[in-house]
């Protein structure tokens, strides 16, 4: 059986699980090494695992597992560079509490911001009549737009990016 | 209440194990054997063999003799995999309802779950015989790589062959809790698993009683019976030049050929040169012709190392993905029959720079890990804590045929992820979703696990209601969806329906029909085992 010191510990955290970051959840600080972050998944492990509480009641194991899908989210999101860089930002942020849970859509979100839609206006007007095409899903007009962006400023990261997006969707539809 | 075992369900064979006295052993079956086929053998009387016995019977009793279900298992009736089977099992496969496979046997139609269902309960009896008490509760393994239609079905035929499935683990998981279970190590390991049917990679941390999957990365499709394969081709080749006549046009003669070319295969990993010899395979125009040849090691080394070298691809995306290099790896384990072939050994010894683990059984580890499991799952004190990941990214279809992912492979499990979902047009009452699993960015080129529907929204104008549907991934590493109205906190009805798999009443209506089944065996069990060997 488990004490009741452990039991009244397991329900506080239940409770207030929704309300705590990442490095909360994990016990560490927004400094830790990339190390310390996995001996915390380690020990938090030690104490949560549903497997340590598989003879345990119904609502017990429904607790513990809330609290260790938790722990796992905590580590998936701190244990990747750019996701905990991207992450620690958004929490130390004006809207933390909308960003407690990480969500793998903001990374997408992130790149879309680092878009250059060009620095010469004929470019910019080709890009933007590519991005039309595309979500008309006129991809050959897409691809057209974009080449012909490129042809005015062939670095352009952007425009690359994208046009390899449009080749492959074309190529599957031929395959298709 | 009835013992826990542990149970490697495999393609070609299947091992029970259990905790004796705190100590993981494998359990010999009637014929003192612990490794017993994966074989079905429905006797023209009704009745039916399963194990090693059955497996004899594949010559004789060729077309309702059941081999090789795991390759089936979970999967749909318009899947390559199916179509490939069909072209080359003796039985007869056709398709169940809701895309499912069913094996046609003496005018019945079994499903998949339930042949693996029979296996299981051969395990069970195994275990019940040897053990003197019965076992009513099991950790079953799967291949890393399985994805949820075909975890979902191992499970229920678990459920079928009445047991409680206490776990589904992943068996390079499993192998790794047999390896370092009670050492109290710290070490990162490879565990490199080639069954009959599948190839697996995990990559492990090792850091006393945690065992932490890191990445795991697998090919479905590639086993030691493709070398089997191999072997038969080159044989069958040879044949039809000195004959002229292609012995896989016969039935017969092709499983005659198949055993063989599997014996060849297991004496080439202890002999440098062996025969192959079976007497009038074939008829011909002039007269029945025996086939008589030798193939030595090298030679057939040659022949399947295009298929190591595919394994080796594998391995180096598990290490990237890892972010780990080989020389990383402080232990590399050995799984599955064919890596007892000097020729598979040789080369993934030279791919990691490493001697794998001696002293661990590449037949045995599998199972033994899972009686580990399943006794630290039961008895109150659990020696060792698994912390395994999802092989397959889950996402959901989105416009433009993109699949918007929700989990990423190589997440820790149990693990959730949930999104808000609405109605496009007024007073819309349904909102049906695709879910799929696989790597492509183009949700068609991945697996589709199922549809759900959200149904009895309440009429309301276009995008007022709001669904916060979450999706689950298990300890099993099996998919849940539930869903609830935001706004309400009210549950939602989810109506989902997984593309091949069985429903609730067909696997409570075949538990029924077996359990009866299987009684009856237990009791004609004791005396044919002294039966005389045939």
């Amino acid at each position: 059986m488990l004490d009741e010191e452990f039991k009244r510990q397991i329900l506080t955290l239940y409770k207030i699980i929704d309300e705590l970051d990442y490095y909360q959840i994990l016990k560490v600080d927004q400094m830790a090494f990339d190390e310390d972050i996995k001996t915390a998944y380690f020990e938090e492990s030690r104490l949560y695992h549903p497997d340590k509480f598989y003879t345990e009641p119904p609502d017990i194991q429904e607790r513990v597992t809330k609290i260790f899908k938790r722990v796992c989210e905590a580590y998936k999101a701190l244990s990747n560079q750019e996701k905990r860089a991207l992450y620690t930002k958004l929490i130390n942020g004006p809207e933390r509490q909308k960003y407690l849970r990480f969500d793998l859509r903001l990374l997408k979100e992130e790149e879309e911001k680092k878009e250059d839609e060009g620095s010469t206006p004929l470019a910019k007007k080709y890009y933007k009549m590519a991005k039309t095409a595309f979500q008309n899903k006129d991809y050959k007009a897409a691809k057209v737009n974009l080449q012909l962006a490129l042809k005015l400023e062939p670095n352009n990261q952007t425009f690359q990016d994208k046009l390899k997006e449009v080749e492959d969707i074309l190529a599957r539809r031929k395959g298709l | 209440m009835g013992r826990a075992v542990g149970i490697d369900l495999g393609t070609s064979t299947s091992c029970v194990a259990c905790v004796i006295d705190g100590k993981p052993q494998a359990i010999p079956g009637p014929d003192e054997k612990p490794i017993q086929a994966s074989v079905v053998s429905f006797l023209p009387d009704g009745g039916r063999v399963v194990g090693n016995e059955a497996k004899r019977m594949m010559i004789e009793n060729a077309e309702s003799t059941i081999y090789s279900a795991k390759r089936l298992i979970g999967r749909k009736f318009f899947s390559p995999e199916v179509k490939k089977a069909q072209a080359v099992c003796s039985y007869k496969i056709v398709e169940g309802s809701n895309q499912s496979v069913r094996i046609r046997i003496r005018e019945r139609d079994y499903s998949v779950p339930e042949i693996s269902a029979m296996v299981l309960m051969e395990m069970k009896k195994i275990a019940e015989n040897y053990l003197g008490e019965e076992v009513d509760k099991a950790v079953i393994t799967v291949p890393a790589s399985f994805n949820d239609g075909q975890r979902q079905a191992t499970k229920d035929a678990g459920t079928i062959a009445g047991l409680n499935v206490l776990r589904i683990i992943n068996e390079p998981t499993a192998s790794s809790l047999a390896y370092g279970y009670g050492k109290g190590l710290s070490q990162k390991i490879a565990v490199y698993d080639l069954g009959g049917g599948t190839f697996d990679i995990s990559i492990l941390e090792i850091g006393e009683d945690v065992f932490e999957v890191i990445s795991t990365a697998g090919d479905s499709y590639l086993g030691g019976d493709d070398f089997d394969d191999r072997l038969i081709d080159y044989f069958a080749e040879r044949f039809m030049r000195d004959f002229d006549i292609d012995i896989r046009t016969d039935r017969k003669a092709l499983q005659k050929l198949k055993n063989a070319a599997e014996q060849a295969k297991i004496e080439l990993s202890e002999k440098l040169e062996t025969q192959i010899s079976i007497p009038k395979i074939m008829e011909t125009m002039e007269g029945a012709k025996d086939l008589d040849y030798t193939i030595n090691r090298n030679y057939f080394g040659q022949m399947v190392m295009d298929l190591i070298q595919r394994t080796f691809k594998v391995c180096d995306e598990a290490l990237q993905n890892a972010h780990l290099t080989i020389e990383d790896i402080n232990a590399l384990i050995l799984v599955g029959g064919p890596t007892k072939s000097p020729i598979v050994q040789d080369a993934v010894k030279n791919y990691f720079f490493k001697d794998p683990q001696a002293n661990i059984d590449p037949e045995l580890v599998v199972a033994i890990g899972a009686a580990i499991q399943a006794a630290s799952l039961t008895e109150r004190r659990p020696g060792a804590l698994l912390l395994d990941v999802t092989p397959l990214s889950l996402g959901i279809a989105t416009a433009g045929g993109l699949m918007d992912v929700l989990i990423e492979r190589n997440t820790p499990i149990p693990t959730e992820s949930s999104r808000i979902f609405t109605t496009t047009h007024d007073n819309q009452t349904a909102v049906r979703i695709k879910i799929y699993q696989g790597e492509s960015k183009f949700y068609e080129k991945n697996e589709l696990l199922g549809e759900f529907r959200l149904a009895e929204i309440p009429p309301m104008p276009k995008g007022e209601p709001k669904i916060e549907v979450t999706f689950e991934i298990d300890a099993n590493g099996i998919v849940n969806v539930t869903a609830r109205d935001k706004d309400t906190g009210k549950a939602q009805s989810v109506q989902l329906t997984v593309s091949g798999g069985l429903s609730h009443e067909e696997i409570e209506r075949f538990k029924k029909e077996h359990a009866g089944a299987g009684k009856e065996e237990v009791k004609a069990y004791k005396p044919k085992a002294e039966l005389p060997d045939r």
